[in-house]
C-alpha cells in the first residue's frame, strides 16, 4: 500500500494575520455577537436546562444496571459468572448457591457491582446467556454521599424496573 | 528408554514411542487425537468412536486410535475430509440429548465435548423433536453428584469402580437413548477414591458436592503440589483463586498424573484435605493467652531460649527436609535436644495396599535421613526435665488427645510454632503463627524413598512466615531452602549429590543409584 501524501497550505501568514490585534477584534465580535443575541433572547439557545429539564433516553441507553425477572417471577441469572468473567474492570462478584426454584439448579447468592468501578461498556450484558443482565432502567445519574452505597447488591438489582418497553427495548438491539 | 518409531501423520514425519497407542504416543509430540472413552489408567474400551483415524496402506482405512499401537513407517491421516466428518457426526450424536447447560455446569472451561465441540465442530443443532430428559443431580454417594443428561456414557466411571476400586458400584443400565449410569437401588458409592470419578470424567455428568458452584475453574490457578495427607504423598494439582477484596484461597485438590507415586489418582481423605489449609488456621502471634506483634513474639522466644538450661526441640514429620535441617541447625545453636516423636500420626489399619497409607506423616523418611530422634522413649525422658518446649508444628494429639502426655505438657513451659489452632498447642505460653505446606516450598521423602520437589503455590495477604524462616530469626544461618542443602548434602549420604533443582518432576527414587546419577 502506497501512502498519499498531500501537503496543506498554511494560513495565518499574512502582515494583518501576524498583528494578532485585527484577529482578536475579529474573533471577540462574533463571541460578543452570540453573547448579546443570547442575553436578549435565550429561546433558540442550544443548552438543556439540566436537571430542570431531563434528556430523552433511548433504550440503546446504557444506564444503570438491573437484574430480570422471568415472567413468573424467578430469577434469570443463573450465576453463570459470564458476566464477571467479561467485566473489563473487574467489578462484578458473584457467589453462586443452590437452586430450589425448579428452574435450572443454580443461582446467585451474592452478586454486586461497584458502580464507582464500572465503566458502562456493557460488555456485561453483551456476555450474559440468559438475558438476565440488562442496563435499560433508564437511570444515568449515578451519585452517592458514600462509597459503599454504590455498590449495588442483589436485591437492589431485582427490585428497579426496566424504562422501556420489551419490544423496544429489542429494537434497540438488545 | 522405549523403542522409537517413525510414522506419518497428515503426511508429516514425526518420531514417537512405540508400543504406545496412538492417542498416547502422539500426545508427546503434540498431536492431539480428541477421544472420550479412553484413560491411560483404565484402558481402551473402544465405545465412543470420538478417536476414529485413517490409515492410508492397506490396513482397514479407519481405526479407532485407542484400540491401534503406533508401528513403523504408518501413514494416519487426521486432517482429511472424511475423519473431519466422522469427528462432526460424532458430535453431533453426542449433543442430540445434551443439555447444553454449560452455563450451570461446573465442568464448562475444562469439558473435553466442550473443547472438541468448538475445535471440530461448531455446527448447528439439527435436532427438531423434544430432547430425551433424564435425570439431573443424582446423589450417588460418596459425595458424587451425577447428571444423566450431560453423560456421554463412555463408561469411564463404571470402568474405574471395577478395574480401580474393585467395588463396581456404578452400571450402566438400558439402551440407546435410555442408556444410562446408574448406582444400583440402595447402593451408593461407598469407597475412599470414589472423588476421582469426577476428575476422570470428560464432561460435566459427574461433579463434586464439595466443589459444586464454588468457584468457575477458569479463575483458578492451577499450581503442582505434593498432599501432606499421609506418607505417600502424592502428585496434586492445588487450584486457588484469590478473589477480589478477599484472600488466596484453596478450592480444591486434583490428581496429578505421576506414575512414579500415585499413578493417576488420589484418595477422597487428601483430595477434601485442602479444607484444612484454608481453616482453623494460626494468624497472629500470642503470648500467654494474648495477641502480641510477630517481631516482639520471636524477640520473647528469643529470650526465652537464651535463658533455658535444657531447651528441647520438638520437630513435626511433614515438615519439608530444608525445615528439618534447619531447626536441627539451631537445636545445635541453642544446645537443645531434638526430637520428631509422631507416633500419633501413625493410624493402625487405616491404610490399604493402593494408596493410602498407615502412616499421616508426608516427610517421615525424612527424619529418619536427617537422623532426627523420634522414639517414644527419647522424647519422654528428655520431657521430664527440660524446662522449655519448643514445638515445630508437630500435631502430637493427631490422632487424639493423650490425657497423660498432656498432663505432661501442661507443667511444660512450651512455645509452639503452628500453622493451626490445634488442642497439643493450646498449652503453649507463646504461639508463633507459621506457614502450611502449601504456603511454602520444599522437598519431602515418601514412604517408598521418592524425593518430590514442591514450590509454594498460595501468596497469602498476609503471607505467613514459613519454619525455616522463623528459625532464621531465631539466630539460624540458612536464609532459604537453597542454603540448606549444602549442609545436607554434607551430613547425609544418601542426599550427597543431589540438586533439588534437578529432581524431575515426577520425584527421584533415592533407593535406585541409577534414578539418582541422572538427578546429580
Ligand atoms: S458495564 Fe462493563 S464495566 Fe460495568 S459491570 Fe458491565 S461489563 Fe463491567
Ligand atoms: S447476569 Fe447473566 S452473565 Fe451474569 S451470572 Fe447471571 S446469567 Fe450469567
Ligand atoms: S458437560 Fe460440557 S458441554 Fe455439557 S453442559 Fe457441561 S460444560 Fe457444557
Ligand atoms: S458419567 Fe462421565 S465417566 Fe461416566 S459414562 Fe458418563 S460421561 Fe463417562
Ligand atoms: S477413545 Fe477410542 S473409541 Fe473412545
Amino acid at each position: 500500500m502506497s501512502i498519499k501524501v498531500r501537503t496543506v497550505e498554511r494560513k495565518g501568514r499574512t502582515f494583518l494575520e501576524q498583528l494578532y490585534l485585527v484577529e482578536v477584534i475579529k474573533g471577540m465580535t462574533v463571541t460578543l455577537g452570540h453573547f448579546f443575541r443570547n442575553l436578549l433572547d435565550n429561546s433558540r439557545l442550544y443548552v438543556r436546562h439540566y436537571p430542570e429539564v431531563e434528556p430523552e433516553i433511548t433504550a440503546r441507553w446504557r444506564g444503570r444496571h438491573r437484574l430480570t425477572r422471568h415472567e413468573d417471577g424467578s430469577v434469570k441469572c443463573v450465576a453463570c459468572f459470564m458476566c464477571q468473567t467479561n467485566c473489563p474492570s473487574n467489578c462484578i462478584m458473584i457467589e453462586a448457591g443452590e437452586r430450589h426454584d425448579g428452574r435450572s439448579e443454580k443461582m446467585p447468592t451474592r452478586f454486586d457491582i461497584d458502580l464507582l468501578e464500572c465503566i458502562y461498556c456493557g460488555y456485561c450484558v453483551e456476555a450474559c446467556p440468559m438475558d438476565a443482565i440488562r442496563m435499560d432502567t433508564g437511570i444515568y445519574s449515578v451519585t452517592s454521599y458514600s462509597r459503599d452505597s454504590m455498590v449495588l447488591g442483589l436485591e437492589e438489582l431485582l427490585e428497579t424496573p426496566g424504562a422501556f418497553d420489551e419490544e423496544e427495548y429489542k429494537k434497540g438491539g438488545g | 528408554m522405549a523403542e522409537m518409531v517413525k510414522l506419518f501423520v497428515n503426511g508429516q514425519e514425526v518420531e514417537v514411542e512405540s508400543g504406545k497407542n496412538l492417542i498416547d504416543a502422539l500426545k508427546v509430540v503434540g498431536i492431539e487425537i480428541p477421544h472420550f472413552c479412553y484413560h491411560p489408567a483404565l484402558g481402551a474400551d473402544g465405545n465412543c468412536r470420538m478417536c476414529l483415524v485413517g490409515i492410508e496402506d492397506g490396513r482397514p482405512p479407519l481405526v479407532p486410535a485407542c484400540k491401534t499401537p503406533a508401528q513403523e513407517g504408518m501413514k494416519v491421516q487426521l486432517d482429511a475430509e472424511h475423519i473431519k466428518k466422522i469427528q462432526r457426526d460424532v458430535l453431533e450424536f453426542e449433543l442430540i440429548n445434551h443439555p447444553v447447560d454449560c452455563p450451570v455446569c461446573d465442568q464448562a472451561g475444562e469439558c473435553a465435548l466442550q473443547d472438541y465441540y468448538m475445535s471440530y465442530s461448531l455446527d448447528d443443532s439439527r435436532m427438531r423433536v423434544e430432547q430425551v430428559t433424564k435425570g439431573k443431580k443424582i446423589d450417588f454417594g460418596s459425595g458424587v453428584v451425577h447428571d444423566q443428561e450431560r453423560c456421554v456414557l463412555c463408561g469411564r466411571c463404571v470402568r474405574f469402580t471395577r478395574q480401580i476400586t474393585h467395588t463396581g458400584e456404578l452400571g450402566i443400565v438400558n439402551r440407546t437413548d435410555a442408556a444410562r449410569v446408574s448406582i444400583f437401588p440402595g447402593k451408593p458409592l461407598n469407597n475412599r477414591y470414589a472423588l476421582n470419578i469426577v476428575d476422570i470424567c470428560p464432561v460435566g455428568a459427574m461433579t463434586s458436592s464439595d466443589f459444586r458452584f464454588k468457584q468457575r475453574v477458569w479463575f483458578l490457578q492451577k499450581d503442582p503440589g505434593i498432599c501432606h495427607g499421609c506418607s505417600k504423598g502424592c502428585s496434586i494439582y492445588i487450584d486457588h483463586h484469590r478473589e477480589k477484596y478477599k484472600d488466596d484461597v484453596i478450592y480444591r485438590f486434583r490428581a496429578r498424573t505421576n506414575l512414579k507415586v500415585n499413578g493417576y489418582f488420589i484418595c477422597d481423605f487428601g483430595r477434601l484435605s485442602y479444607a484444612a489449609e484454608n481453616e482453623n488456621r494460626q494468624t497472629t502471634a500470642t503470648a500467654d493467652g494474648s495477641a502480641i506483634g510477630f517481631d516482639e513474639a520471636i524477640e520473647l522466644v528469643r529470650e526465652r531460649l537464651d535463658r533455658a538450661r535444657k531447651p528441647l526441640m520438638l520437630v513435626s514429620p511433614d515438615l519439608s527436609l530444608e525445615q528439618m535441617w534447619a531447626v536441627k541447625r539451631i537445636a545445635t545453636l541453642y544446645g537443645a535436644d531434638l526430637s520428631g516423636y509422631s507416633d500419633s500420626y501413625v493410624i493402625d489399619g487405616d491404610g490399604d495396599d493402593y494408596l493410602i497409607n498407615d502412616d499421616k506423616a508426608a516427610n517421615r523418611k525424612g527424619l529418619e535421613l536427617l537422623d532426627i530422634d523420634s522414639s517414644k522413649e527419647q522424647f519422654i525422658s528428655t520431657l521430664q526435665y527440660t524446662d522449655l518446649l519448643v514445638n515445630f508444628n508437630n500435631d502430637l494429639f493427631y490422632s487424639g488427645v493423650d490425657e497423660e502426655l498432656k498432663a505432661q505438657l501442661d507443667k511444660t513451659q512450651s512455645i509452639a510454632v503452628c500453622s493451626h489452632q490445634l488442642p497439643v498447642f493450646e498449652s503453649a505460653t507463646i504461639a508463633l503463627p507459621t506457614a502450611s505446606y502449601s504456603e511454602y516450598g520444599g522437598t519431602i521423602v515418601n514412604e517408598d524413598y521418592v524425593l518430590q520437589r514442591f514450590d509454594k503455590a498460595l501468596f497469602k495477604n498476609e503471607d505467613p512466615r514459613d519454619v525455616l524462616e522463623i528459625t532464621r530469626l531465631l539466630g539460624g544461618a540458612i536464609i532459604d531452602a537453597p542454603h540448606a542443602w549444602p549442609g545436607i548434602r554434607q551430613s547425609v549420604a544418601d542426599l550427597a549429590d543431589i540438586d533439588p533443582e534437578t529432581i524431575p518432576a515426577e520425584g527421584l527414587n533415592l533407593q535406585n543409584s541409577e534414578d539418582t546419577n541422572v538427578g546429580a
